[in-house]
């Protein structure tokens, strides 16, 4: 299985290599438009890194052999951010000041982001995130940023809502330390609040531990009747084996990009019985997410995958709707094409035959309807729960 | 009642670690320098477990044998080949060494497999319930894997030839060589038994956790404690501070939260050896 | 290009920074500091703090955090005086990771691992991102080349001289009658004194730093960089700090033209070129590019005090 995978991204890679060296159509001349990706390939990230690099080159791929854009063919430089802030920042400044790239997509860790934002707003460069801390959009950005992943509120009130739904009243949240570990917590107990529960304990723990008996032990004191697990996908792997062990069977909350499918594989199906999870989505028939799957070769992708995808389809519709490949000419044009009155387009292909037919356009991804504040976060998205049966996650609803 | 359950706790993360710890302070006691590039083998191990479960079908017994045999015979090849040529500038530029060359072997592990988490294809078992305290079987089986190890570790190194030389050696290079004791091939042998055991206890690891390149690299600092604490050099001192670094991480969670474990591990590292500067058990090889 | 030539070019002269501090407690008094990622974290913080939430000038900053991670380094000296090589590298090592840790989850000193976004860099705004890092070149060259001088007639120095006795032999330069301890914690006031003071220049360059960055992978940069240019001596460690830049940032200029690799391949195939390159500089060079050359002595073997092993 995982063999097969991988034969099918080396032959996506050999794919994109043999359009890369033919001379083709319009874009025969025209110097290829460079896009900067910076994700984790190596360390604590790089079980997520590699899920999003495929998606956007995937879309990336879609669009070049529909003729790219502005008659140019799209060219990933991608760089590996080592999950490493000062790593991180070395590649930026590759990207930007040697490949000239006008934008960087796929940072992954909070610390990373805020260190590379600097560095592109700087050189008025584009980023898109999926960095969940609060913080982020918070810098003096200038408008250079924009991230696709909630903020902590946007996300916990959601899932508050929906752990209220299933008539939980007392939530033990047990998360790793990290900047949305807080707020989270925080704006789950605001909500659970209003509806006559709480959170009644909030463990926060190490990364790289291999065991969290005695947390979840403490989480367990305060007698909860819901779990809410906010950490990745290592940690939370350990915690599932644990809470088996222990014979927990309350019911558990997980981070939708800690429990993909992939992640769900490693594990009995016993372990994993019964978690739900939550993720930014689009509706459900949405033929942004289908189209996503599709694209993929999956039955279900996770909120990353969908995010990404978002980034490279953004990326190539700014362009085209600006008629300039630069990170201000994104800066100013991403809000005309992701929102608005213009006509709704779900992927990359169809919003650039609408902006070529003269159309306005307003691109509604398969993470959501990406619409974004002035800030850079988005203002609202459905969530897409699910629930793990028999080792699969299973479509539950859509709120 | 709390604090029994996390002293038991305490114990069952403990002996995850003390396996690594045990190959650590072997190839300490025999080639005088901490061998960081136990992190990878640690990782291959839990790879070489991982397939030869999952892709030979193998139950977990024969499984950890891949494990340490594949770990071992690597071990074996990167001391010959990387290490020992670099022993001559040094322990320290040794010990540096190894950490680079961990990282080489952590990322061809990474070019072969990728990323991505993977787990082996065993089942997971509730934990005992013995008068209120909670044991999980995979853990006691690690101590039982430990305990085990150390004695097969003593048989051989009491009661065998090769062994009586690795003593030698360990005790004292000089007069071993003198005594005509082929310092190579016990160099050979503590690599491939430390390294073996290092994969050995990534497989453990990774029963508890997850398989992916960074299985070692997750657990070095804690096994590197423990080795310490120990004392560098004995084995069964690498079995105690493995439980003292276990037990202490989990009783600091009477007073502080649990995201300050490894602070609190390390501030014991420093009591200990504030009193004793080489190590619980510091004083002998064996 | 010359742009980011021109920020790898302040990324090494950080570097070399901080290999010149490591050389006085590592290359010259032979004591094993794993914990150099947590004195640059001290640096770092201080000034930030100081610059960012209480308004002081950066240079001002820049002094305090060079002074508060030399004593961190007196304390740290203090606490591990009887410690040699494995266990002082645990310990020290230890220090780094509580630092990282503490500064995680006390989101009231720094914004825990939010971290501290914003810090002042001088006449940032005024000169634009690439006149800023051409005159923070400068900056750091100047701040190399007067830390080189320093450090150049401590070396030759009485105490310099000392410093590589207790190296050599400890026991004999107590019995010259001098004060070993003395020594020794003078010797991690000075080195961490120059960590500090690069981890305060780091901050004010990129203007954000956060507890990941202080990951022990930046101390094993400097270790390498000071083995690979030649431990004991100060041209060493500055070639070394370069050198160790030129492989991380050249490397990905090589992977590309590697075929038929995926993005993780690559990143793989890209760390363990950086590795072997190294390795094999310790292979080829075992005393380093420029070998130290003040007296003729051995390399240290701070392990050997570490032997208990008696039969």
């Amino acid at each position: 299985m995982k063999g097969l995978n991988r034969r099918k991204v080396l032959k996506l890679a050999a794919a994109t290599a043999a359009v890369g060296t033919m001379p083709v159509r319009a874009y025969a001349q025209a110097e290829p438009l460079r896009v900067g990706i910076l994700t984790p390939l190596t360390g604590a990230g790089g079980n997520d890194g590699p899920r999003m690099l495929k998606a956007m080159q995937a879309v990336f791929e879609e669009v070049n052999k529909a003729g790219g854009v502005l008659g140019r063919r799209i060219e990933t430089v991608v760089e590996d951010d080592q999950t490493n802030p000062e790593a991180a920042v070395r590649a930026a400044r590759k990207l930007i000041e040697v490949n000239k790239v006008p934008v960087i997509l796929g940072t992954w860790a909070s610390a990373v982001t805020a260190a590379v934002a600097p560095v592109c707003w700087e050189s008025k460069t584009f980023l898109m995130t999926v960095s969940g801390a609060d913080t982020i959009t918070l810098l003096p950005h200038q408008g250079f940023l924009i991230r696709t992943q909630p903020n902590s509120k946007l996300q916990a009130t959601s899932h508050g809502e929906f752990v209220a739904s299933l008539g939980s009243k007392r939530v033990a949240v047990i998360g790793i330390q990290a900047p949305f570990a807080l707020p989270t917590k925080e704006h789950l107990d605001t909500l659970l609040k209003a509806k006559g529960g709480a959170v009644v304990s909030h463990v926060i723990y190490e990364k790289d531990k291999t065991t969290y008996r005695s947390e979840i032990d403490q989480a367990m004191r305060s007698n909860p009747d819901f779990l809410y697990l906010n950490g990745y996908a290592p940690d939370t792997v350990v915690l599932l084996r644990d809470l088996y062990r222990a014979n927990i069977n309350l019911g558990k909350f997980c981070q939708s990009y800690a429990v993909p499918q992939a992640t769900l594989d490693t594990m009995p199906p016993e372990v994993s019985e019964g978690v739900m999870t939550g993720q930014p989505s689009a509706d459900v028939e949405s033929t942004a997410y289908r189209s996503a799957c599709a694209r993929l070769g999956v039955k279900e992708i996770d909120g990353y995958e969908a995010q990404a995808t978002d980034w490279a389809s953004l990326t190539v519709l700014t362009i085209a709707k600006a008629k300039e490949a630069s990170g201000v000419a994104l800066k100013e044009n991403v809000r005309k094409i992701s929102q608005g009155s213009g006509e709704k387009v779900y992927n990359a292909i169809d919003g650039l035959k609408a902006i070529a037919a003269g159309k306005e356009i307003n691109y509604e991804g398969a993470s959501g309807p990406c619409d974004f504040t002035d800030i850079g976060d988005i203002s609202g998205c459905r969530f897409r729960y699910m629930k793990v049966a028999k080792g699969k996650l299973e479509f539950l609803k859509l709120v | 009642m709390e604090v029994l359950q996390l002293i038991l706790n305490g114990l069952m993360a403990g002996t995850v670690l003390a396996v690594p710890a045990i190959g650590l302070t072997a190839i300490f006691a025999v080639l005088r320098f901490t061998n960081f590039a136990l992190a990878s083998h640690m990782t291959i191990g839990a790879f070489a477990g991982f397939i030869a479960n999952t892709t030979f079908g193998l139950p977990i017994v024969p499984a950890l044998a891949a494990a340490f045999v594949v770990a071992g015979i690597i071990g074996w090849m990167s001391d010959e080949f990387v290490l020992r040529p670099l022993r001559a500038s040094g322990f320290v530029t040794t010990a540096i060494g190894s950490i680079a060359l961990t990282i080489a072997l952590e990322n061809f592990v990474r070019f072969g497999f990728g990323n991505q988490m993977r787990g082996y294809d065993l089942p997971l078992r509730r934990d005992w319930v013995i008068s209120g305290l909670r044991v999980s079987p995979q853990q006691f089986e690690n101590l039982l894997i430990a305990i085990v190890v150390v004695a097969m570790l003593f048989a051989f190194l009491s009661m065998t030839r090769t062994g009586k030389a690795m003593r030698a050696v360990a005790d004292n290079p000089m007069l071993a060589s003198i005594k005509g004791i082929n310092s190579d091939m016990v160099a050979r042998l503590v690599s491939f038994i430390a390294m073996g055991l290092a994969g050995l206890g990534g497989m453990l690891s990774g029963l508890d956790t997850t398989i992916d390149p960074l299985v070692g690299f997750r657990t070095i600092l804690s096994v590197f404690a423990a080795a310490v604490v120990g004392g560098l050099g004995s084995i069964p001192g690498a079995v105690v501070g493995a439980l003292v670094i276990g037990v202490g991480e989990e009783l600091s969670l009477l007073v502080l939260t649990p995201a300050y474990r490894t602070a609190v591990g390390f501030i014991a590292i420093l009591l200990v050896l504030t009193f004793r500067p080489r190590g619980i058990l510091g004083q002998r090889a064996y | 290009m010359e742009h980011y030539l021109v920020a790898m070019g302040v990324t090494a002269g950080i570097y070399a920074l901080m290999a010149l501090g490591m050389n006085v407690i590592w290359g010259m008094a032979g004591l094993i500091n794993l914990g150099l990622v947590g004195f640059f974290a001290v640096g770092a913080y201080t000034s930030g703090i100081l610059t960012l939430k209480f308004g002081w000038p950066i240079l001002a900053g820049i002094a305090a955090g060079t002074l508060v991670a030399s004593l961190f380094g007196v304390f740290v000296a203090l606490i591990t005086v009887r410690l040699r090589g494995d266990y002082l590298a645990i310990v020290t090592l230890g220090f780094a990771e509580t630092m990282r840790i503490i500064m995680s989850n006390e989101l009231w000193i720094a914004n825990g691992t939010d971290g501290l976004s914003g810090i002042p860099g001088p006449f940032r705004q005024a000169l634009g991102p690439h006149a800023f890092n051409l005159q923070f070149l400068a900056i750091v060259i100047v701040a190399v080349a007067i830390l080189f001088v320093l450090l150049q007639r401590l070396t030759r120095s009485p105490f310099g001289r000392v410093l590589r006795g207790i190296r050599e032999d400890e026991q004999v330069v107590q019995v010259a009658g001098k004060n070993v301890v003395m020594f020794k914690v003078k010797a991690f006031a000075v080195g961490t004194a120059a960590l500090g003071l690069s981890g305060a220049l780091y901050g004010h360059f990129t203007s954000y730093i956060a507890p990941d960055l202080f990951a022990p992978l930046l101390t094993l940069y400097i270790k390498l960089s000071l083995l690979s240019g030649g431990l004991g001596n100060n041209v060493g460690a500055v070639v070394g700090a370069v050198l160790v830049v030129f492989f991380l940032e050249s490397t990905r200029f090589v992977i590309p033209y590697v075929p038929e690799l995926s993005a993780v391949q690559g990143a793989a195939l890209r760390e363990i070129l950086i590795a072997v390159a190294l390795l094999l500089i310790l292979r080829i060079r075992a005393r380093g590019l420029i070998p130290e050359k003040v007296g003729d002595f051995p390399l240290p073997e701070p392990t050997r005090a570490s032997q208990p092993l008696k039969p």
